[in-house]
């Protein structure tokens, strides 16, 4: 295990992976790196959620398995299922003396015709893995009652095939947009933490290791229109992932400072709704001013 | 020193302050299990357990578990480890340095974007000191027999919101629409590889819509709101088992609160109890517009009510700006699938014009209006729900 023994090296090392963890977060990964315990995060669209499981599997050299919840997401295609097509052909090619044959019947339910979904590869790849589990609450409940069972004992019984453990826990990140209450006892299962909007200044630096080529002057100038933004009412206020799009938008355009012209010409990079695009319009003179 | 004497030494005040945290925590209102505690003492083993801010973010890792309750996380932070006459503070020795950085950490603004949760969803430990202040007298007015009787026909009636197709599929019994390979392939290895005798079909399944309530509990709902809660809390218990799709509840009056924890309890009682401490606004004065336009940004973005049936309990008498209503109107109606509206002075009147301003302003983006002032009514909207395909 080579895990970071403190929170300032582990800061540290994300830094290096292009990810600003503030303190907090810091604190929640390396407690979940050092206790081997699933960390579940919520927090507003856009803030780096996802990114957070990614920066860690590169800057460890863990793999990333990823596994997308969405709504009817079954356990064939979250644990393994068997790869029907080639066992049929298979078959097909076997004589009649091996068909009769005990072994060969039982090669056809072997690793060989596995096909591996996200959460068996997890556990078979154990702590050389870093295991993703995004949007869990597109899951139905039941999904979520069965990765219960996963999250804690790490391990899938194959009836064909027997039980698969982890000799080592994989790190684990759950990620959730609360468009559904997730069940107290998954909670309870992991460590949180919330991510919320980052400050001005750190935002600024977030867009600066994230697009170094962009000026610094027009990197402050947009931060500062975001984050005005985000004091608007607005349906949907822009994440930090706009933020670093819009100037990377106006990086495209060769835009070096946020004219009124500019910004309302790649709007469409941070206000991604109709309704809002009114309310931004109405206001863009004050939004650029202040910035 | 060697690490491991520094730990020993420090180990009995340190576990008794990280107890006694919890204990505070626990009597503020949050949840904190034994369990939980122990995570927290194992989590500060990487970290440094003389340090507070580390106290503070291992604490809010390992003992929390959802956003609302961070407020009252760091006012008991605060009085426990900050404070003047704080138990910690002394019997841990801390350094006044630790302190003053700790408290630059509670205000940090970049970590903290709790004060508009807290005004969406009060804090527990705040509502138990108010607990006086607050009307919610509504619950209470309630007669045993009254809720009794009422609680045994409601749980009769059965909420089930209408179908959609999933992505998913199932064998078809007969004429299915797609081939079933895998059920296909399956009875043909049975078989020795030999085609078998039919072709397998698969259908795509079907799945209960969400339901969402959208309960007025304000002044000139009175009357209604407990039965309409009462309702609520029966749909949301056949949800619990499986009866019927995900139901989720939310009551407003000046401002929008969601029960749909509260209501989980299974029984009625404590769960109208639990539903009545959490809405702050009961009996108050009504915001509609403001309200539903909450439930819009807060919840509907997020796809809660997405393909969703709504069914809004409300009279809409709104004090509020009705261009405010008009336009979440507009917004929950593209959202979701249909707009359900009960309005209970509609009554038995047939020919019922809404008549207040609110009403009028709502009424192009309602699929459907019903009464919902009496059994009956309810009723009526149960046999209905399922056909608002």
């Amino acid at each position: 295990m080579d895990y970071p023994g403190n929170v300032a090296e582990l800061t540290q090392r994300l830094r290096d992976g292009s990810y600003l963890a503030d303190r907090g977060l810091a604190t929640s990964l390396l407690v979940s790196l050092s206790l081997r315990r699933p960390l579940l995060l919520e927090g507003e669209v856009g803030v780096g959620k996802t990114e957070v499981a990614k920066v860690l599997a590169a800057v460890f050299g863990r793999r990333l398995i990823r596994l997308q919840c969405y709504e009817g997401i079954s356990t064939s295609q979250a644990l393994y299922e068997w790869d029907y097509a080639r066992q049929m052909l298979q078959i097909r090619a076997l004589s009649q003396a091996e068909a009769t044959d005990e072994r060969s019947v039982d090669k056809l339910f072997g690793p060989k015709f596995l096909l591996e979904r996200p959460l068996l590869e997890a556990v078979r790849q154990g702590d050389r893995a870093v295991l993703l589990i995004d949007e869990v609450d597109r899951a139905d409940d039941e999904f979520e009652a069965f990765l219960l069972e996963v999250l804690s004992d790490f391990q899938i019984s194959i009836p064909e095939l027997g039980t698969v453990k982890a000799d080592s826990s994989p790190v684990v990140i759950l990620t959730s947009n609360r468009t559904r209450e997730l069940h107290d006892a998954l909670r309870r299962r992991c460590l949180y933490h919330w991510i919320g909007y980052p400050n001005a200044e750190r935002e600024a630096e977030i867009v600066a290791v994230r697009e170094p080529a962009a000026a610094g002057q027009l990197v402050k100038k947009v931060v500062a229109a975001v984050q005005r933004l985000r004091e608007l009412d607005m349906a949907k206020p822009p994440g930090v992932a706009e933020t670093i799009d819009w100037v990377r938008t106006l990086g495209v355009l060769g835009e070096t400072d946020l004219t009124q012209d500019a910004a309302d010409d790649t709007l469409g990079a941070v206000v991604k709704d109709r309704d809002d695009l009114d309310l931004v319009r109405e206001n863009l003179a004050e939004i650029i001013a202040g910035a | 020193m060697p690490e491991t004497d520094s730990r020993h030494q420090a180990d009995d005040p340190f576990t008794s302050v990280l107890v006694g945290f919890a204990r505070d925590l626990r009597a503020a209102g949050l949840t904190v299990g034994t369990g939980d505690v122990l995570t927290y003492f194992a989590a500060m083993t990487p970290l440094d357990p003389t340090d507070l801010v580390d106290l503070y973010w291992g604490g809010r890792t390992t003992l929390l578990s959802r956003h609302q309750d961070q407020a009252v996380y760091d006012r008991v932070f605060r009085q426990y480890f900050l404070g003047e006459d704080a138990p910690a503070r002394s019997q841990l020795m801390l350094s006044p340095q630790s302190v003053a950085e700790a408290e630059a950490a509670l205000v940090m603004p970049g970590t903290e974007p709790g004060p508009e949760e807290d005004e969406e969803r009060p804090a527990l430990g705040w509502m138990a000191s108010n607990v006086d202040a607050l009307k919610h007298r509504s619950f209470t007015a309630c007669t045993p027999d009254e809720l009794a009787a009422l609680r045994r026909i409601m749980t009769r009636i059965r909420l089930t919101p209408p179908r959609r197709r999933t992505r998913r599929t199932r064998p078809a019994a007969r004429g299915g629409t797609q081939p079933d390979m895998r059920a296909t392939i399956r009875a043909s290895m049975r078989m020795h590889g030999e085609p078998p005798g039919r072709l397998y079909f698969q259908e795509r399944k079907t799945k209960l819509r969400p339901l969402i309530l959208i309960l007025d509990v304000s002044g000139s709902m009175a009357d209604y709101s407990r039965h309409l809660l009462q309702f609520a809390h029966t749909a949301r218990q056949a949800a619990g088992r499986g009866a019927a799709g995900r139901v989720e509840v939310f009551c407003f009056g000046t401002r929008l609160t969601r029960i749909t924890r509260e209501l989980a309890h299974q029984r009625v009682d404590a769960a109208l109890d639990e539903a009545a401490r959490a809405v702050v606004d009961w009996d108050g004065g009504t915001r509609i517009g403001q309200s539903l336009d909450t439930f819009v940004r807060k919840w509907g973005r997020n796809g809660l009510c997405r393909g969703g049936v709504v069914v809004i309990c409300s009279d809409g008498l709104d004090r509020g700006d009705p261009e405010v209503l008009a336009k979440a109107m507009e917004r929950l109606d593209r959202l979701c699938h249909r707009i359900v509206w009960l309005n209970p002075h509609k009554g038995d009147d047939r020919d019922f014009r809404p008549n207040t301003l609110g009403m009028m302003v709502a009424a192009p983006h309602i699929d459907l209006l019903l009464s919902g002032h009496d059994l009956a009514s309810l009723e009526e909207l149960a046999g209905t729900l399922p056909a608002l395909n």
